[in-house]
């Protein structure tokens, strides 16, 4: 599958959660499958910390590798290109073909650096919000994404309940917890301290490398479990017999982590790692709210919510806080901790089963919410007239026993 | 899985059509299904098996995976109808704090399990055999429960007896089913 990264300027203000404020701004997308005539089968797939806007495929049959999440997205696979028409953007902020610190400044003709502002995950997908507007796409049929991914997919349920029909969150968090702050400040720590960074000031100039690099080893370990690192490297040596009682890269794990963190560096800035991590730490969907629940009270999406048992960096503990408070408000909800050894990473591995059950749930999904999809601008229909359309089933048992949301059950009680 | 389940059928007549249906302890998701296609109803499971929780959302069933005596705790008050508890309650480290929630999250409460107080369960235990859930046998922790028990344990929730089938082998038992009785079920309310 050779695909192409498009990308799509928009010369209009995007008002960011700082109050400040972005233009013009540029996203990088690719799509995979067919739109259907009624516009209807968009599956919006939110990347993490270090992805892209090229999920699956090849951009040309000399690449060595495909999209990075090729397993998961294509003909026949989870997220299936036969049906679905699927869409992949690079988060604003990020560096691949998206507006982000290292792009133009048009005030200065300079790059931005530290002078872009600081974006949140609802930034993200308010910038995403221009990009479907603009491809003409009312709903989505499902929003995913794993880890900053699911943050976003659950973003876009609460921020956009009348255009998200569900979410597919995998190995993440409604709000990031404490470890996980420390986990992305010890590598911004690594940046700041790399005397090339410069306070952000680097471009033209030698790259804050080192510090990248190590800001991506602290990754990776984060994306593995104790386990996987026992069975991948053990103790075992790299090109020698025996120790060496010096300072040489000698255990297989060292040399994993210096290969993945220096190849990291021909393909990211440090800049774009610095806000993008930044993003993660505020992400608190409770902000501002009494509770975590009080989130998703016009949550109107359908959720899978899945976890990874050996995941430390979003523990299953966490996906159980989301779920909760989507069941508290009575929202269909389904939730798996999927047994895994592969930490954080199985997300991204643990194929088969997603597969399984995202063509369960999307199947669901499909044959609940069948009918014109909600308009995106006129008169918004009453929510009765809309379960009508959306949830037939769900109308006629309101009806007849009382409906089944949570606001709904609060009235009666109050009555 | 149990290969004859007489007490499903007995649930499914017992719940009303259209209700907003909770099983806990869904398993494969047989009875939820059964459920929908008969009775029309919303339903919600809670399956501890990752297994049994991808074969039920096979189904088409919403799962929260997850051990019963904490998922519970994720549904609001009074969001069901009725909340079922189908041959589980014997195995559950605390049965009275599950009944109890269940009598939060739903108006009504089906509530099955093995009568141990049937003639052939006490003359295994007479006759040296135990429950049947022998050390060979490997068995999970299993209580055993009678008709009496069981009755005390509704009157301590303040739960009331709406509705109830006893059966043996598969038919209805009138008489006597403390000693008759293979298993039971029982629709509860809040007295």
């Amino acid at each position: 599958m050779i695909v192409h990264t498009q990308q799509v300027t928009f010369d209009e203000e995007l008002r960011l959660q700082s109050g400040a404020t972005l233009r013009p701004f540029t996203l990088a997308y690719e799509t995979y499958g067919t739109l259907n005539a009624d516009r209807s089968n968009t599956i919006l797939i939110c990347h993490a910390l270090s992805g892209d806007a090229h999920v699956a495929g090849q951009h040309s049959v000399h690449d060595r590798k495909p999209g990075w999440w090729d397993e998961a997205v294509g003909p026949g696979k989870a997220f299936d290109t036969d049906r679905f028409f699927i869409l992949c953007s690079n988060v604003i902020g990020g560096c691949s073909g998206s507006t982000g610190p290292s792009s133009i400044n048009p005030e200065t003709g300079r790059p931005y650096g530290l002078s872009f502002p600081v974006v949140t995950v609802a930034d993200m997908i308010e910038a995403q919000r221009w990009l479907l507007d603009a491809l003409d796409i009312p709903t989505i049929l499902c929003a995913t994404g794993g880890s900053m991914g699911g943050m976003q997919a659950l973003q876009w349920a609460v921020s956009y309940p009348d255009r998200v029909r569900s979410a597919i969150v995998l190995a993440s968090t409604a709000r990031t917890s404490a470890q996980t702050i420390a986990l992305n400040e010890v590598p911004r720590q690594a940046i700041y301290a790399d005397p090339n960074w410069n306070e952000g000031d680097y471009y033209g100039k030698e790259a804050p490398n080192a510090g990248l690099a190590v800001a991506r080893m602290i990754g990776h370990i984060t994306y593995l479990s104790e386990k996987s690192m026992r069975e991948k490297f053990g103790r075992r040596l790299q090109e020698r017999e025996r120790y060496g009682y010096d300072f040489a890269t000698e255990f297989e794990v060292e040399s994993y982590l210096k290969y993945h963190g220096n190849r990291f560096t021909s393909r990211f800035d440090a800049n774009s790692f610095l806000y993008i991590t930044k993003a993660i730490d505020y992400f608190d969907m409770s902000l501002g709210r009494g509770d975590l629940a009080q989130a998703f009270t016009d949550v109107k999406a359908k959720f899978l919510v899945l976890s990874y048992s050996s995941d430390w960096l979003y523990p299953p503990e966490q996906s159980e806080e989301l779920v909760r408070a989507l069941l508290r408000n009575g929202i269909d909800a389904s939730y798996v901790e999927i047994k895994s050894d592969y930490g954080h990473d199985a997300f991204l591995l643990e194929v088969e089963r997603l597969g399984e059950l995202t063509r369960d749930f999307l199947a669901k999904v499909e044959r609940e919410s069948a009918g014109p999809p909600v308009p995106k601008t006129g008169p918004t229909s009453s929510s009765a007239e809309r379960e009508e359309k959306v949830y037939p089933l769900a109308s006629w048992a309101a009806k007849s026993r009382g409906a089944w949301r949570l606001a709904d059950v609060r009235k009666q009680e109050s009555a | 899985m149990t290969p004859s389940r007489p007490d499903l059928d007995v649930i499914v007549e017992m719940v009303p059509p259209g209700a907003r249906v909770l099983d806990l302890g869904c398993g494969d998701g047989t009875l939820l299904a059964k459920l929908v296609a008969q009775k029309g109803v919303q339903v919600r499971g809670v399956e501890v098996d990752e297994a049994n929780v991808r074969a039920s959302m096979s189904k088409g069933l919403s799962v929260r995976h997850g051990n019963i005596e904490d998922g519970l705790a994720d549904f609001p008050d009074g969001m069901f109808d009725v909340v079922i508890l189908s041959q589980t309650v014997a195995y559950l480290n605390r049965p009275l704090g599950v009944m109890q929630e269940m009598a939060r999250v739903g108006r009504s409460a089906i509530i099955s399990f093995e009568n141990a107080g049937y003639w052939q369960v006490r003359w295994r235990a007479v006759s040296g055999d135990g429950s049947g859930n022998t050390l060979a046998s490997g068995l999970p922790r299993i209580r055993s429960i009678t008709l009496a028990q069981f009755h005390d344990a509704l009157k301590q929730l303040s739960l009331r007896p709406e509705a109830h089938v006893f059966l043996h082998g598969g038919s209805r038992v009138q008489w006597w089913p403390s000693l008759w009785a293979d298993a039971a079920v029982f629709r509860v309310t809040k007295a």
